[in-house]
């Protein structure tokens, strides 16, 4: 074969042998989080389980084995990793690297909680892809938390003193924005502007810090990457379908009121993840808890509403969601539970995105608020009979004409909660509604940006 | 005045089609001075002021081209293809239709610039399209200039009417500008304006729920659960 000849031995990457056996236990989890509780992973302990970093001692060495691995990117677009890797890494020129750990989805937490309890996968993932693409600029981008700052930046102390780090790592504040981590949000910020989405075109992998070629992966991205280069393809995919292969970080809103960070494999029933049987009254017929989850946003606030009944019968993969219109995204799971009006929890979250707008833009700008002030209205008693028609209609107008995905995933969101919730939109008609004056469920933030300085 | 012969046919067709290119170029400047994120035209939604623009922008293109077509085929005065595109090459009133070559080269920068638009760095379009502030009163010297009908008459109010309304445009954009709104308040803005036009009832005023007043439930607090509990649990 000819084409053999111009990639030589780049197809059989050698695998170290670990110094520990593979993370997880029997069933092969948790693979990112220690297995026991939420307790923070130090460097002597980080060590003790896995070693030193697997440096390849060249650059694109690695990429192979992440393309065998099928890892994607786990910040919700789920990207193949090897390509982006592979296209800066041909980019040439003194790429950059930064980790993205932004999460400005407020209905999700597994990233600061993996920043905050294995920071040291993240930070060998970051190591390991800055030598896979030749670069000695990277970055790790983390929201605005001191403690948070604090801690990552004694962790990268330690790591200097020790000698694991090839390249110096610096810290990137993240505004507490919900854009703040859209990748070209990222490379806007990075290159000392405020954190604001730019067009698509150019990619930020072919111009993006500083017009340089620049690798975004989010920070559990990463840390699945140090594990692949620890312990191979094999092992990765050992876990999940063939198709979306590996576990995710999924941060779990139950119907009941809790909310965690469960690190699962992809491909495994949202029945059992969000446990949908519970409160359901049994078979008998009774009468449902105000626990049962009735419908479940999936993929956070730019993701989709479904029924749980719909959801019940499905895996957390998007082979199975797709059809339904939604994604894994950045993995938020929400069930809401019967004692809420979805429309007023839609209402609610739409108006902080019409909030979180940039104002670049004018169909977001203009168009999201309008969108958000229907939605009050269709979540009161007895809404104008226009109004359904005029979020469909402004919905449409907005549709696919910013520069980022902001008003195309508000109406996604928006969209989905129609339809779902279509039986309570026809309560709220005749004055009637599931859960008047119920307290919020979704989570959102206190505040929203009020001066352009909120950007930086 | 003579009627239209076959040997004057195309003269008179230049000369039309001339004045209509500047209507229309006139049409387009206005419009596009009026494409504000922020302002907006009473009556006209937003995406039909950028939607005339293009579509004026291509039929005054359309017009443009049989205008140079006509002039170059023209026996009457010889004015060569070089002529139309090179400023001050002409032989037959170098300096009004130089202008004219000027303003045509300039437009058609910023067509082709629309055209690839995707696929060009928005700073780079934008700076060219920054041109048609120089292309509109090029062409119109050029039309004064060159065209002895347009300095009496109907057509000079035709001029001065032009010269009105790309004035006034750009003084509204120039008011508008000034009353800017910071970007980061531009969402609360589009809010406070929906409001007060009461079309729709507010939940909170509009009637409430049956169960509302009986309600158990604790009033709605604008936070939802806390986002830092790993980081508290962390601390104990």
């Amino acid at each position: 074969m000819t084409y053999a000849t111009a990639t030589p031995n780049l197809g059989r990457t050698t695998v170290r042998p670990p110094i520990q056996p593979p993370p997880g236990g029997a069933s092969g989890l948790p693979r990112l989080l220690p297995e026991h509780g939420a307790v923070p992973v130090d460097l002597p302990t980080h060590l003790g389980h896995h070693g030193r970093p697997p440096y390849r001692g060249q650059a694109r060495l690695l990429i192979p084995l992440l393309e065998e691995s099928g890892l994607t990117g786990r910040g919700g677009a789920a990207f193949p990793v090897s390509r982006k890797l592979t296209a800066v890494a041909a980019a040439g020129t003194r790429p950059i690297v930064i980790g993205n750990g932004a999460e400005g989805e407020p209905a999700s937490d597994k990233d600061k909680s993996l920043l905050w309890i294995s920071p040291h996968l993240v930070l060998d993932g970051l190591q390991l892809a800055a030598e896979a693409v030749g670069s000695s600029s990277v970055g790790l981008y983390v929201h605005r938390s001191p403690r948070l700052q604090d801690r990552l930046r004694a962790a990268l102390a330690e790591r200097a003193a020790a000698g694991i780090d090839q390249v110096p790592v610096e810290l990137i504040d993240a505004p507490p924005r919900f854009l703040a981590g859209e990748e070209s949000a990222l490379a806007s910020r990075a290159s000392g502007g405020a954190a604001l989405p730019r067009f698509k075109q150019p990619r930020v992998f072919e111009r993006g810090v500083a017009g340089r070629p620049t690798l975004v992966q989010n920070v559990e991205t990463l840390a699945h990457l140090a594990l692949i280069a620890r312990y191979g393809a094999r092992w990765f995919r050992s876990l999940g379908t063939a198709e979306e292969p590996g576990s995710m970080l999924c941060t779990v809103h139950r119907a009941d009121g809790t909310r965690n960070v469960v690190e699962t494999a992809l491909g495994t029933p949202l029945r059992n993840l969000l446990r949908l049987d519970d409160g359901a009254g049994g078979s008998g017929g009774a009468a449902p808890r105000a626990s049962t989850a009735q419908a479940v946003l999936v993929g956070g606030y730019h993701g989709a509403w479904l029924p749980a009944s719909l959801v019940a019968g499905m895996t957390l993969s998007n082979a199975s969601l797709r059809p339904a219109g939604a994604f894994t995204g950045a993995g938020v799971l929400a069930a809401l539970p019967a004692d809420r009006c979805g429309i007023a929890e839609t209402a609610r979250v739409t108006r902080y995105l019409a909030l979180e707008s940039a104002g670049q833009c004018g169909p977001c700008f203009n168009g999201l608020p309008r969108i958000a002030t229907v939605l009050d209205e269709l979540a009161g008693s007895r809404p104008d009979r226009r109004a359904l028609a005029d979020v469909r209609r402004w919905a449409g107008l907005v549709e696919g004409r910013g520069a980022c995905h902001h008003p195309d995933g508000t109406v996604r969101f928006v969209r989905s909660a129609l339809q779902a919730f279509r039986a309570e939109i026809q309560l709220h008609e005749h004055g009637r509604c599931t859960a008047p004056g119920a307290r919020p469920f979704l989570p959102l933030p206190a505040e929203t940006a009020t001066t352009d300085a909120d950007w930086n | 005045m003579n009627g239209i012969t076959g040997s004057t046919a195309l003269w008179y067709a230049s000369r039309a089609t001339g004045v209509v290119s500047l209507l229309l170029l006139t049409a387009v400047v206005v419009l596009g001075v009026l494409v504000n994120r922020q302002g907006r035209v009473p009556g006209l939604p937003r995406f039909v002021v950028t939607g005339l623009h293009r579509s004026i922008s291509l039929l005054a293109v359309a017009f443009l081209a049989v205008h140079v077509g006509t002039a170059i085929a023209d026996p009457y005065v010889s004015i060569r293809l070089a002529a139309a595109v090179v400023p001050f090459v002409s032989a037959y009133e170098p300096f009004w239709l130089g202008l004219g070559a000027v303003s045509l080269d300039l437009i058609a920068a910023l067509i082709v610039t629309s055209l690839v638009r995707a696929h060009i760095s928005r700073r780079v379009w934008r700076g060219v399209h920054w041109l048609a502030y120089a292309a509109w009163p090029v062409a119109l010297a050029h039309s004064i200039g060159s065209s002895t009908d347009m300095q009496r008459g109907l057509l000079l109010w035709v001029a001065v009417g032009c010269c009105i309304a790309v004035g006034a445009a750009v003084a509204w954009r120039v008011t508008q500008a000034a009353r800017d709104v910071p970007r980061a308040e531009r969402a609360a803005a589009t809010f406070a304006q929906a409001a007060p036009r009461q079309r729709f009832r507010s939940q909170r005023s509009g009637r409430q729920h049956p169960a509302q007043q009986s309600s158990p439930l604790p009033p709605a607090s604008p936070a939802g659960p806390s986002t830092d509990r790993l980081e508290e649990a962390d601390l104990r």
